[in-house]
């Protein structure tokens, strides 16, 4: 089984590792982490919370364009361009090729993450003299909720084009970040454990206020992470599955 | 007879969509590969060549029917470990070089490192690419894709090998070395399975045929049974300015080439045929069977089809 999600994966992360998209978000971001302390918003006494808050919005923000840029296309361009038949004609289950597809994306969002949060720390010491250790928690959280993301986008891309996979992705992200609000009153409450929440992947406010999270909570998500991931793989082998290609 | 490597049976395959009208893309279609053989697909556009290949590796979900390779369920991923497949103008991960395509290939096929460099090496020099394999696909011309097709559905040295239109977009040196490759894999016992339009290539290089029209089966066996003209020999003679009378009589199919006459005769009159022949001067050059080509059968049979189905 790993013999052939393994190269799947691995094959995923180096044809992600030539697409431009990836460095030019990166920069992109990076440059932005050094123009933070030049914001309005920076006042006194407040500044490294703001930085790291920031940060972190800026990290979610740009493994979010990652994510869907790796993870939209990624296999309707397979399908429409037929390289998948010479992977599944090699015995490879369908299933196996669409979590290796994620996997792959998961290994450049975590690459990607990482260097951004290096990016981050190494601003922050000189802008604050800090080292924000605290910035791997977010980053942490952002990694699992990108990989939650971008199982939703591959399981809706194995039937559906990069368009409505974005379309899906973005609304699933809003959904699950307005849980209580769209739910509002106590009779829709019953319909909470059908609406998934991605809210346990927010860590902000910790973060940039310097308290930081638990290490049992940082457990928790990642129990959440395997949960979300599941389904949505589970969803997406499910109508690969029965697709005819 | 040796054990069937390929079985098809039943297959059927009803394409529906929501709001739209239900589509057969094959109604009954069985088919079955002896262990060692070259066999070919042949149809015209339409037929159900692709869908029942597809249907064959699972990449299409059958209607009805059985799919078995080498006693397997090929519609499982399990059933496929033992074949190799090369789909009609494949396409591959253009970045990679060839050697790096064929490595990731030989890694999913389940064959070990070293294996895989070996024959890496190999297959690469086999199509003609031993030069070419540290080219980035993004360079490859259509002809030099179709060659690594050909050497990654080779990977893993698999007892059955399908290949759909391997000459596509092959000059006619690369059609000559597909046709090589086809018999050096016969010759080590590998079954093939030919879907094609090159009826010539067909021909050439296989044993028996199955001719799909209109999702179903339109004919099926031996090429030479399908192909000879059953009552009819070829006669071709040299070394007469006319044909003598009771040759002329009973000669059909009359071309003359220089000075060379090439004719059927009914097989009953060849012996009278050669006697004359000799009377007059004239020298026997051969004396075969007839055989009607492949693209003459092939067009008669569609012929009969539609008009089966007018009437």
């Amino acid at each position: 089984m790993i013999q052939r999600v393994w190269p799947i994966a691995v094959a995923v992360m180096a044809d992600s590792l030539r697409r431009k998209v990836v460095y030019v978000v990166l920069v992109f971001a990076a440059l932005l982490v050094v123009a933070i302390p030049v914001l309005p918003d920076y006042g006194l006494g407040v500044q490294s919370a703001v930085f790291r808050e920031v940060a972190l919005a800026l990290a979610y923000a740009t493994g979010l364009v990652i994510a869907l840029s790796l993870a939209a296309n990624r296999i309707p361009s397979e399908l429409e361009k037929r390289t998948v038949y010479n992977v599944l004609s090699k015995g490879v289950s369908r299933w196996e090729y669409l979590v290796g597809t994620w996997l792959g994306i998961l290994g450049v969002m975590a690459g990607a993450i990482a260097a951004f949060t290096i990016v981050e720390m190494v601003v922050g010491y000189f802008t604050h003299g800090e080292v924000m250790w605290l910035l791997w928690e977010g980053a942490l959280a952002t990694w699992l909720e990108m990989g939650v993301i971008s199982a939703f986008a591959v399981a809706v891309s194995s039937v559906a084009g990069p368009v409505v996979v974005v379309a899906a992705s973005l609304a699933a992200i809003f959904i699950g970040h307005s849980r209580s609000a769209l739910l509002g009153g106590e009779g829709a409450l019953a319909f909470e454990p059908f609406v998934p929440s991605l809210d346990a992947f927010n860590v902000v406010n910790p973060v940039a206020h310097g308290s930081g999270v638990p290490f049992i909570y940082l457990v928790s998500m990642v129990v959440v992470f395997v949960g979300l991931v599941g389904v949505c793989l589970s969803i997406g082998v499910f109508l690969l599955g029965r697709r005819d290609l | 007879m040796s054990d069937a490597a390929i079985r098809v049976d039943g297959a059927r395959k009803v394409y529906s969509l929501p709001g739209k009208p239900k589509r057969t893309a094959v109604s009954d279609v069985s088919i079955t590969v002896e262990a060692g053989t070259i066999h070919g697909l042949l149809g015209p556009n339409g037929a159900g060549k692709t869908t029942t290949l597809k249907m064959l590796l699972g990449l299409v979900r059958p209607t009805a029917g059985t799919f078995e390779v080498l006693g397997a369920d090929s519609t499982k991923p399990s059933g496929r470990r033992r074949l190799g497949f090369l789909p009609e103008q494949p396409y591959f991960p253009i970045h990679l070089t060839a050697r790096q395509a064929m490595r990731f290939y030989a890694a999913l096929a389940g064959v070990d490192a070293a294996t895989a460099a070996e024959q890496t090496t190999s297959l690469l020099a086999r199509v003609g690419l031993a030069d070419a394999e540290r080219t980035e696909l993004s360079k490859f011309s259509r002809g030099m894709l179709q060659r690594l097709g050909i050497a990654q559905a080779l990977l893993g040295t698999p007892a059955v090998v399908i290949l759909d239109e391997p000459a596509s977009g092959l000059d006619p040196v690369g059609q000559r070395d597909v046709r090589n490759i086809m018999l050096e894999l016969r010759a080590e016992g590998v079954t093939v399975l030919l879907s094609s339009h090159q009826l010539s290539e067909v021909e050439a290089v296989c044993d028996r045929v199955t001719i799909l029209n209109r999702g179903t089966v339109a004919a099926e066996g031996d090429i030479n049974q399908l192909l000879n003209v059953d009552g009819r020999t070829s006669v071709r003679a040299t070394g007469m300015d006319v044909l003598p009378p009771g040759v002329a009589s009973v000669s059909d199919d009359l071309v003359v080439s220089g000075s060379t006459w090439i004719f059927s005769v009914p097989t009953e009159a060849t012996r009278t045929v050669v006697d004359a022949i000799d009377e007059a001067g004239g020298t026997i050059v051969a004396i075969t069977p007839k055989r009607e080509s492949l693209e003459d059968y092939f067009a008669a049979l569609l012929a009969s089809g539609s008009e089966e189905v007018a009437s």
